[in-house]
């Protein structure tokens, strides 16, 4: 452990080239890769091979690291979001798509609730009425909701649209494989673009925001959901124990890939914290940007809405 | 004391705004590219709006918490075209708040006071439904608002029977007629959203929303006094207050569940409760003169005997 906090403390107290590196801001050829230093093109291959690796465990992994919370992290970006029947949704780097089946059910559950209270109302109506409404489509489940999910990883797209088979996920969803520095979508398209753990591995953050910046519709809402930093003393001292020790050997264990999640802690590490990641979303012109902690600071859900 | 809060609230203004300048001289080419999409769009209605008018109405007709004349106009290499002229015209988040909350009002009736309302509202602007999520997912934004425009647009309704008073164009109403006619204007506004109301209220009694809520009706009830043209500065001012936020509280519930044609009962109920209060107070003050005459007997009383003593202790 001493080890790997004394290295983490020197690249903390390196100058302003190690810290444009952290914003992903390209400072020339150096870029970090959890604790090393490569260059722009290496760590893209290097984050594409690690995902490629963990694909078929990232399930099975998240829930054994964090001991099944991140469901309820997921649950209340979803529940943040509170989107209405009609919303498109653009789910970047959700490569296995969690973010986008609880998104069907919560849109789901909001249509039923508003479709018992037209049918309620619908009693007084006469069936010439009933009959055009049915028509207009009205009594779609969805209500005009979709989502796309986007990941720059074939493999996880892969395991993706397994489970979208697996659970019976069909309609209202996508599957698109794309670079989220560089969306294929056009201009104000979305009303919500969310990205639940993958900004950190994304090589150029402030691209990657100008991105969602673009895709966005005027109104329309950026939600990121990523680790961060914890400001607790005592707090921040256990969790820096479970980290470095515990999740490297249960990557071992489970998905017989140690470096995988060695590289998963150390990008956590070298992740800008809240305050910091607050201002680039402010940079890329996002307005009323906020962010909330969840369990003291070890998760944060930053949002933002272009005006 | 209003002076103040509209000299601080411009005061906040431009320091926001220095503060976005600062932000564009420090990272001019992002800003250029990314400047507001719909906040300028806002400026440019407001721009149509003035076309033969001077550059000086222009100045006057975007709303306060906008005068932005220590704002450098040299050259704003983060502006695109125009000079410094659209720096000038960025609405604030919160106006464009107000706007989207008031386009939500006419969804009222059909969603009720809810985030969906707010997303409708939000549509008819142009913006995505994403953005009911600046607000709270139970309503409490769009019922405060809501209250908030009432309270203005009665007194603004106040101040124009003033004036009329003061041209000589009208007569001074007695005490209970105007207060009877105060609460009844304020509790016509709600006719229109009357079925959804109470749903209004439970929100408006949420611990969140106590403390705006209670200072929307203190204000409000405030100003009908004010305009009654009460000036005391004793404790009938504290009693004065109390009896009209019970009459109206009260004529409040009744007229949730009055299901008479054009709320007569409703109307009826005030007259009775008004009536109530100035017997009361009348009343009150007999006592009051009462207590007093009784109290001075007294020591008339008194002073007799203690005469009376005096003199027979000297005898």
């Amino acid at each position: 452990v001493r080890l790997w906090r004394c290295r983490c403390r020197a690249l903390l107290s390196q100058p302003a080239g190690a810290l444009r590196a952290r914003r992903g801001l390209a400072a020339g050829p150096e870029m970090h890769f959890g604790f090393q230093t490569v260059t722009e093109e290496e760590r893209r291959e290097k984050i594409y091979q690690v995902f490629e690796s963990v694909a078929k465990k990232y399930d099975v992994m998240n829930d054994s690291m964090t001991l099944g919370i991140h469901r309820v992290w997921k649950d209340i970006l979803v529940h943040k979001m509170n989107p209405c029947p009609g919303t498109l949704l653009l789910d970047v780097a959700g490569g296995t798509g969690d973010i986008a089946f609880r998104f069907i059910n919560y849109v789901r559950s909001v249509r039923q609730r508003q479709l018992q209270r037209k049918l309620k109302h619908h009693q007084n109506l006469s069936w010439q009425e009933i009959f055009e409404s049915y028509q207009k489509e009205q009594f779609n489940s969805l209500g005009g909701s979709q989502v796309v999910v986007c990941d720059i990883n074939r493999e996880m797209l892969k395991v993706g649209k397994q489970k979208a088979q697996h659970l019976g996920y069909s309609e209202g969803l996508s599957w698109v494989l794309g670079n989220a520095e560089e969306l294929p979508f056009d201009d104000d398209k979305f009303d919500v673009y969310t990205i639940a753990f993958g900004i950190r591995n994304v090589t150029r953050i402030d691209l990657a925001l100008q991105e969602a910046y673009r895709v966005l519709k005027p109104g329309g809402r950026f939600l990121c959901l990523e680790f961060s930093h914890v400001s607790n003393p005592l707090l921040s001292r256990l969790y820096d124990l479970y980290s470095f020790q515990v999740i490297p050997v249960l990557g071992e264990v489970i998905a017989g890939d140690w470096r995988s999640y060695q590289y998963l802690v150390e990008s956590i590490r070298q992740f800008p914290p809240q305050e910091e990641l607050k201002a680039m979303i402010e940079d890329a012109g996002f307005f009323k940007v906020d962010y909330e902690n969840l369990n003291f600071g070890i998760v944060a859900i930053h949002s933002g809405f272009k005006l | 004391k209003m002076a103040a809060a509209g000299g601080l609230r411009r005061a906040g203004w431009r320091l926001w705004r220095s503060r976005a300048v600062v932000r564009c001289q420090r990272y001019p080419p992002a800003r250029a590219l990314q400047a507001s999409a719909v906040l300028r769009r806002a400026s440019d209605e407001l721009k149509k709006e003035p076309l033969t008018s001077s550059s000086q109405q222009h100045f006057d007709s975007p709303p306060a918490g906008h005068q932005p004349e220590q704002e450098p106009q040299g050259p704003h290499p983060s502006y695109t075209g125009q000079g410094g002229q659209e720096s000038e015209d960025y609405e604030s988040e919160e106006q464009l708040q107000h706007r989207i909350l008031t386009a939500a009002l006419e969804f009222v009736p059909e969603h009720g006071w809810t985030a969906e309302a707010i997303a409708e509202g939000a549509k008819t602007l142009g913006l995505s439904v994403a953005a009911a999520g600046m607000f709270h997912s139970d309503g409490s934004e769009l019922i405060l608002h809501f209250v908030s425009e009432c309270n203005t647009k009665l007194s603004k309704l106040l101040e124009k029977e003033q004036k009329l008073v003061q041209l000589g164009e009208a007569q001074k109403k007695p005490i209970d007629e105007f207060l009877r006619d105060a609460v009844e204007a304020r509790l016509r506004m709600l006719i229109p959203y009357i079925e959804k109301w109470p749903q209004a209220l439970s929100v408006l009694l949420l611990p969140r929303n106590i403390p705006s809520s209670l200072n929307l009706l203190t204000s409000m009830i405030d100003d009908i006094w004010h305009y009654a043209g009460d000036q005391s500065t004793d404790f009938s001012w504290y009693t004065r207050r109390a009896v009209l936020t019970g009459i109206y509280n009260t004529t409040e519930l009744v007229m949730m569940q009055d299901s008479s044609p054009g709320f007569e009962d409703t109307w009826r109920f005030l007259e009775n409760r008004v009536a109530d209060a100035m017997t009361m107070s009348n009343t009150a003050s007999q006592v009051q003169s009462t207590g007093e005459a009784v109290v001075q007997g007294l020591m008339g009383a008194a002073v007799t005997v203690s005469n009376a003593e005096t003199s027979r202790a000297v005898r």
